[in-house]
């Protein structure tokens, strides 16, 4: 901790900022397809980032297996390009090493500058080989395989020209700069930096997505590009109250999610029940067995509880072998495809499933009740249900409250799996909710711009919930919820 | 000496809410408490118990439907069939793999994170740890996402299973949150000693932390295991990572599939298996491993959701 100290705190130098401002968006380029340098022909596909170019053969190539076989294109152009990639790759690998030795101290500093210039001579290279394998796409001429001259080449070669630029001039001012004897960092940035991956992560795989949004007010098909031509502004948007049948669709899916939701909600307090009727039970043995058996449905997966469904309701299931074998009354009925009471059936999985593991909150609250409490009501001459009434309801009653807030904040998000798993021709349109009316729309019938908008629309209006349930929380109990 | 003994369970029957004296009324809702929880509990189990019968059953039987409560012609070579549908091999292959590499990293990342968002020197660290802990709450919807996997050719590419999951914001919450219990001067004499900050974590955060990186590694685990929703979507033209659940749903939906799956597989087995033996016995092969292991580590797991309610 003591050698920290001696390391100044790096001179905030304006050109260090552009030089890793540079850095970083060529390092956040490379995984995203937009700004790929290499997608040369628009037969590759528009989501295959630098990244992927470099690493993935069949991916780069995806869409040109026939072109390639057939001899209209060269196979040598495309690992040509392949290799420029990876030569790019590497040059901004190099420079994000730079970027990172530049918050040491000077000597650190000098001595990572080396990277940045290698780095960006890379990039050079690489976009050097890129071009040449997109004469040669120009020079093929094929017509399914037209060339594209993307945008990403000259994002990277202005970085490449900043990042070369930057260093250079930081290796001249800094000449003749007293050097400290050993390279050493402030912990401040060698935290931070040793934090950056984590960062970098949570950025591609939680706040990129966000990006996607866009797609909304596009008219958009798989496999297309974005651009001003099928901009459609707030089309989709109105697009999804005008058109009837639109309308009608969203308005039985939002009653199925509300209802499905509302039901799940208004039955809350059964797991709390569940917890209190199960502490009343003496035996340590009985609850703990009990406990173990009923919270295992909790860990199976959706699927798993349809093949249950399946196994018990199915032509020659449980049931029907129960009323044919055992009672002696031949039923060869196929219950799942009974499409009533959806709503109700789903409801009593979900509960079949969960409730015995909603209820360790409750059982783990009740235990760490204060005992004087009971004492209290039993000198007061209070039996069993007066107890359970006056004492332990009212203090489980903040746990269901956080229960009941987070229900209603999550009121439109039921969750695809349990719906879709459950989902068949004949109890579709009662059983389909909002995230697998989006998952249908989007991945099924392939309307991106659509389901973006639902999506998007859903996301918003949960945040919304959340922060109002939080807001509402804090005004009533002082406590938020999340 | 008896008799101390019984007051003291007395008193914590007492302290408990339980009174001792017993009534009529306390007896009889006694019974029928313990009645609706062996009830609950045996609805709970007896799906479990019917389909493994039925796996260990002559299959002509079981396709009939004629096992319901007792098995008949017990054999266990359904299981054994089972390694020669490839399909199936590949699926569990997929499975355990991403359980063991998914949980590994994911609780190395939060632990990392976790203990990294602790040191108060780090640059801007409120600001970082508010920039993970946001993503819990927003999402930007299942096909924005999905064409972000797809843009970082994610997608029908085995890392799509193992990428996403490394950072769990919630998981570095808690990992944070404990190691912030850790006493400070642990950490203190280890930097006087001269050790760095990565000796700092592998020696001494990694192994007070034990407790929590346990509980997260539980649900990790079987949330891998688990795991349906990322194959279906991600992984759709690519059978040969479809994860357990997904291929136990297609073989759920689809019968020709399984026949051609069969034959391909192995003549022999073909003929004894049929489609509803396939469903119950890899449905078993999914369930086994949880139920048995969940006993062992139901400390854990009902540790973990009581740091989400204390939290909240």
């Amino acid at each position: 901790m003591t050698s920290t100290k001696a390391i100044a705190r790096p001179a905030g130098s304006k050109l260090y900022l552009l030089h890793r401002i540079a850095i970083l968006a060529a390092c956040a380029g490379v995984f995203y397809p937009a700004l790929s340098p290499a997608r040369i022909t628009t037969a590759i596909s528009q989501y295959t980032s630098l990244l992927t170019s470099a690493i993935s053969w069949s991916s780069l190539t995806s869409g040109l297996s026939r072109a390639l076989n057939r001899g209209y294109l060269a196979t040598s152009t495309f690992q040509l390009l392949m290799v420029a990639s990876i030569v790019c790759l590497v040059g901004v690998i190099l420079s994000a090493v730079g970027g990172c030795m530049s918050a040491g101290n000077t000597r650190m500093k000098r001595k990572g500058l080396r990277f940045p210039i290698i780095g960006s001579l890379l990039m050079f290279a690489g976009l050097a080989g890129i071009y040449v394998s997109y004469t040669q796409i120009v020079a093929a001429d094929y017509s399914r395989a037209p060339a594209y001259f993307p945008m990403g080449f000259w994002f990277y070669l202005v970085l490449a020209v900043v990042i070369l630029a930057t260093s250079l001039i930081e290796l001249v001012r800094g000449k003749g700069a007293v050097l400290e004897p050993k390279m050493e960092m402030l912990e401040d940035y060698h935290l931070f930096l040793l934090f950056l991956p984590i960062l970098a992560l949570a950025f591609v795989f939680c706040y990129l997505p966000l990006w996607g949004w866009r797609y909304a007010f596009f008219d958009y098909t798989a496999g297309g590009t974005l651009s001003m031509e099928n901009f459609v502004g707030l089309r989709w948007f109105t697009y999804l109250f005008e058109n009837e049948a639109t309308r009608n669709d969203l308005l039985r899916v939002l009653k199925n999610t509300l209802a499905i939701s509302g039901i799940n909600i208004i039955t809350l307090w059964l797991p709390m029940v569940f917890a209190i009727l199960l502490t009343q039970v003496n035996s340590k043995r009985f609850r703990r067995v009990v406990q173990t058996l009923t919270t295992i449905p909790n860990f199976l997966g959706w699927v798993i509880v349809y093949a249950i469904a399946v196994a018990l309701f199915s032509t020659t299931g449980f049931v029907n072998g129960f009323l044919t074998n055992i009672l002696g009354t031949p039923s060869d009925v196929n219950w799942l495809m009974d499409s009533s009471h959806m709503w109700l059936k789903m409801w009593l999985w979900g509960t079949w499933k969960g409730v015995g593991w909603s209820a360790i909150v409750y059982i783990s609250s009740i235990s760490g009740i204060d005992p004087t409490l009971y004492e209290a009501a039993t000198m007061d001459g209070a039996g069993r249900f007066a107890k359970i009434w006056n004492v332990t309801i009212p203090q489980l009653m903040p746990t269901f409250f956080v229960m009941l807030l987070m229900g209603i904040a999550g009121i439109l998000s039921n969750g695809l799996d349990q719906y879709l798993v459950f989902s068949n021709a004949a109890n579709g349109s009662a059983i389909e909710v909002l995230d697998l009316y989006v998952y249908n729309l989007g991945i099924g019938s392939g309307q991106i711009s659509m389901s973006t908008v639902i999506g998007m629309a859903k996301s918003i209006v949960s945040v919304i919930l959340l922060f109002a349930a939080n807001t509402f929380s804090k005004k009533v109990r002082g406590e938020s919820i999340i | 000496m008896a008799q101390t003994t019984r007051k003291i369970a007395k008193a914590r029957q007492t302290a408990m809410g339980i009174e001792y004296k017993t009534t009529v009324g306390d007896k009889i809702f006694m019974v029928f408490d313990v009645l609706f929880f062996s009830l609950f509990a045996f609805i709970c189990i007896f799906p479990f118990y019917y389909i493994l019968i039925n796996t260990i059953s002559d299959n002509s039987l079981v396709n009939s439907g004629a096992i319901t409560l007792v098995p008949q012609g017990i054999h266990f070579s359904n299981y054994i069939s089972l390694l020669s549908v490839s399909d199936f091999i590949n699926s569990i292959g997929v499975t355990i793999s991403r359980t063991i590499l998914g949980t590994a990293l994911m609780v190395l990342a939060s632990a990392f994170a976790g203990y990294l968002t602790t040191k108060h020197r780090m640059w801007h660290r409120s600001l970082w740890y508010r920039v993970l802990v946001i993503t819990m709450y927003f999402n930007a919807g299942l096909i924005p996402t999905y064409l972000n996997m797809m843009g970082l050719g994610l997608t029908d590419n085995y890392l799509g299973y193992i990428l996403p999951g490394i950072v769990a914001p919630y998981n570095i919450i808690l990992t944070k949150t404990y190691i912030e219990s850790i006493p400070g001067e642990l950490q203190e004499s280890a930097y006087i000693d001269g050790a760095s900050t990565m000796q700092v974590f592998t020696k001494i955060i990694l192994p007070l932390a034990k407790p929590i990186l346990a509980t997260i590694a539980v649900f990790g685990a079987v949330a891998n295991w688990n795991s349906f929703q990322d194959s279906l979507i991600y992984m759709a033209n690519s059978p040969e990572l479809y994860t357990l659940q997904h291929r136990l749903y297609v073989y759920l939906n689809t019968s020709s599939n399984l026949a051609s799956a069969m034959q391909s597989g192995n003549a022999v087995s073909a003929s004894s298996l049929n489609t509803k033996v396939i469903q119950y016995t890899i449905s078993m092969v999914t369930v086994i491993p949880i139920a048995m292991v969940y006993p062992f580590m139901q400390r854990y797991f009902e540790e973990g959701i009581m740091l989400g309610a204390v939290k909240g």
